[in-house]
């Protein structure tokens, strides 16, 4: 039953909405990205883009008050998942789709030792040989740097933050799942530990032939590890494409402020410049016209009215009215 | 174990400093009482033509200590005398001592107590579960809005109620004295059945006192766990259903030692007004007998073992919570 290939990922015109005093508010807004078979892809945005609200679709599992209101996530070999429920949605989750979450600190029972809860976790999905399991487990956490068989005995309260992050990693690899989102999982962790988790995530992820999503603040990371980048802002996908190009010309407004806010990346420091403003929460985010107008240089006339389209070009998807397109007003239908 | 070895050490400090509070309590107020019983009882012994003597041990055999001396080291008798099990004598049983009317009572407070936390804390914990799980459902609600009602209640409202209820409404169950005295003590079935039917009324209102108490912590015990991010991560990895129960349980139930020794502690004091509507012969109803007879050392001897029975509920309460909570177990600062 499982899957001995990488699925492709294709989310279609996803809109989740959350439930606010305010009445319902889209934090993503008709979002479509497809991650190909056996790619490393990396979503980053700032705080609040969506990209948590994003990677919980992956597997249905948007928490209340919020909700999937429109669109599709169709996993290669699961179907639409968002049409998934009780135990079949269940099964999906760990041993199709392992998932390191944001808060992969808190991700363990405090009352059962983390061997325990792997016994757990083997029984849910009807593991015969749990030694094997265990074995795994042991196996993954030592290439991670960590004594597996101590870490195995241990609570939760007995290990660190940064130790406790690679457990949570452990858990999402551990069933063989071959696609695997991480959510923030090195963020907790030192430089030097983090690039070498990396390098390990990144190492499982060619071995065993995974899909693979990962989710960073840190640009720097997304250039280390990805194939293909995602960049998310105010619930859209702004720009995608081939890492290496989307960082070496990026072409969103937005991405292009990104990249000169961090001097690593643009080389020097006197010439890295902050973005200015704030990025919207779910109450401002404008109900129409490009989200980030507020905040870009290159804003036009049709900016306020019109929401852009994403458009794919030369493997890359862009949606911005001033890229590749005339600085004049454009009827909107041409781009519908 | 050695964070459990310090927390019990803590509670015994407490509790005995509890324990001696109480005892040096009732010493002042025996001592200080108008009309001093102490010295009143040595005076009626020496008019009744004792010997000085004779009186002085007379009264120390009541009351504990010694009439005669400083103050102080009438204290440093009475609490000697203690160390040594002796509570003094009855007054208003003579000849009996203090300590063996307070054995033969224990056991009617203790066993009902008991019986009734146990009894409330297995309906209220799951219960409480159930309304968590169901908050928006009918059943859930009722469940919630009738623990809310019953935490509402006094005790003695709740015994009353009882009475009322199923021995004077509906008159099933009899609401007086411990057994019939029809049959002969021992172990034969009617005279058990008698004991049982008689402590019915009672358990319940132990139960129907605290119960409401546990259904409310148990639910908002489990709201808070549902949301712990733990929970989530285990759904997120595809836990099944019945682990994902037994997390939620076993970590929902936990803070809820801390309210058992609270509770027992409550009922304790509450047998006070239990035990008088039911005339059931407890501590509660010896005490109240021994204020009303100005049994002083009685009186105080009531109070000391009522006191150490909550110390000792509250030790236990934790001793159950570190065999739970590895935190506490193993000893770290998390
Ligand atoms: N439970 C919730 N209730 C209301 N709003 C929520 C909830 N969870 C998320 N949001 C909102 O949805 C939007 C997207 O949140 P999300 O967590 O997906 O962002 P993110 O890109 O992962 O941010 P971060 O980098 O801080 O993790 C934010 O505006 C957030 O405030
Ligand atoms: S659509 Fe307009 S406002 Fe939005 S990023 Fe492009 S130019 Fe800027
Ligand atoms: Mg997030």
């Amino acid at each position: 039953m499982t899957r001995t290939s990488a699925p492709g990922v294709r989310v279609k015109d996803l809109t989740v909405v959350y439930k606010t005093p305010a009445g319902e508010l889209p934090a993503l807004g008709g979002v479509s990205l497809s991650l190909a078979p056996g790619t490393i892809t990396g979503i980053v945005g700032e705080s609040g883009s969506g990209k948590s609200t994003l990677a919980l679709s992956l597997l249905n599992a948007v928490q209340p008050p919020g909700r999937i209101k429109e669109g599709s996530v169709e996993i290669d070999g699961l179907g639409n998942v968002v049409e998934l429920t009780g135990e079949e949605l269940r099964r999906a989750r760990g041993r199709q789709v392992g998932y390191v979450f944001q808060a992969a600190q808190n991700s363990l029972n405090p009352l059962k030792t983390v061997g325990k809860q792997l016994l757990d976790l083997g029984r849910s999905h009807d593991f015969d040989d749990l030694p094997a399991l265990l074995k795994d487990a042991r196996a993954l956490l030592g290439r991670m740097g960590l004594d597996g068989g101590r870490v195995l005995d241990s609570y939760q309260h007995e290990l660190s933050g940064g130790m406790r992050q690679r457990v949570g990693i452990m858990f999402a690899l551990v069933l063989n799942a071959h696609l695997v989102v991480l959510d923030e999982p090195t963020t907790a962790l030192d430089m030097i530990t983090q690039a070498a988790i990396l390098k390990i995530v990144r190492d499982v992820h060619h071995e065993r032939g995974l899909t693979t999503l990962i989710i960073t603040h840190d640009m720097g990371v997304a250039a280390e590890v990805t194939d293909s980048l995602a960049v998310m802002y105010g619930g859209r996908v702004v720009e995608h494409g081939p890492t290496t190009e989307v960082l070496g010309s990026p072409r969103h407004p937005y991405t292009k402020g990104l990249i000169r806010a961090i001097p690593r990346l643009s080389g020097d420091i006197d010439e890295a410049r902050a973005l200015p403003g704030r990025p919207p929460t779910l109450g401002t985010i404008p109900k129409q016209g490009c989200v980030f107008r507020e905040r870009c240089p290159m804003r036009i006339a049709v900016c306020d009215t019109v929401d852009p389209e994403p458009v794919t070009r030369d493997a890359r998807t862009v949606a911005c009215h001033a890229v590749g397109r005339p600085a004049t007003p454009i009827v909107p239908k041409e781009y519908v | 174990m050695k964070t459990v070895v310090r927390r019990l050490s803590g509670h015994l400090a407490r509790g005995l400093a509890m324990i001696w509070v109480v005892t040096t309590l009732s010493f002042v107020i025996i001592r200080n009482i108008p009309g001093d019983p102490v010295r009143g009882q040595y005076e009626k012994l020496i008019e009744q033509g004792m010997s000085p003597d004779a009186a002085e041990r007379a009264t120390a055999a009541l009351y504990g200590f010694l009439p005669k001396g400083s103050l102080w080291s009438q204290y440093v008798d009475y609490l000697n005398g203690l160390l040594h099990g002796n509570l003094g004598q009855s007054l208003s049983t003579p000849g009996t001592g203090v300590a063996t009317i307070i054995g033969s009572a224990a056991k009617w407070t203790i066993l009902p107590v008991l019986g009734g936390t146990l009894l409330s804390f297995l309906l209220g914990v799951t219960l409480g579960v159930y309304a968590a799980i169901k908050r928006s459902g009918k059943l859930g609600d009722a469940l919630a809005i009738s623990g809310s009602l019953l935490h509402g209640i006094p005790q003695y409202v709740i015994g009353l109620l009882v009475v009322a209820v199923f021995s004077t409404l509906w008159p099933i169950l009899p609401a007086g004295g411990p057994v019939d005295i029809d049959f002969a003590p021992g172990f034969n079935g009617p005279y058990i059945a008698s004991l049982i039917q008689h402590a019915t009324l009672p358990v319940l209102t132990y139960a129907l006192a605290s119960y409401g108490g546990w259904i409310l912590a148990m639910k908002s015990s489990v709201a808070t766990v549902l949301g712990d991010d733990f929970i989530m991560a285990a759904e997120l990895r595809g836990m099944s259903r019945g682990i994902l129960f037994r997390y939620i349980a076993r970590n929902a139930i936990l803070p809820l030692f801390t309210i058992l020794a609270l509770s027992l502690g409550l009922l304790f004091g509450g047998a006070i007004f239990i035990e008088s509507i039911f005339n059931y012969p407890g501590l509660g109803l010896l005490l109240v007998n021994s204020i009303g007879a100005r049994d002083y050392a009685l009186m105080g001897g009531t109070f000391l073992v009522l006191t150490v029975a909550i110390v000792v509920a509250n030790i236990a309460a934790d001793l159950l919570y570190a065999v739970i909570d590895p935190r506490v177990r193993k000893g770290a600062e998390a």
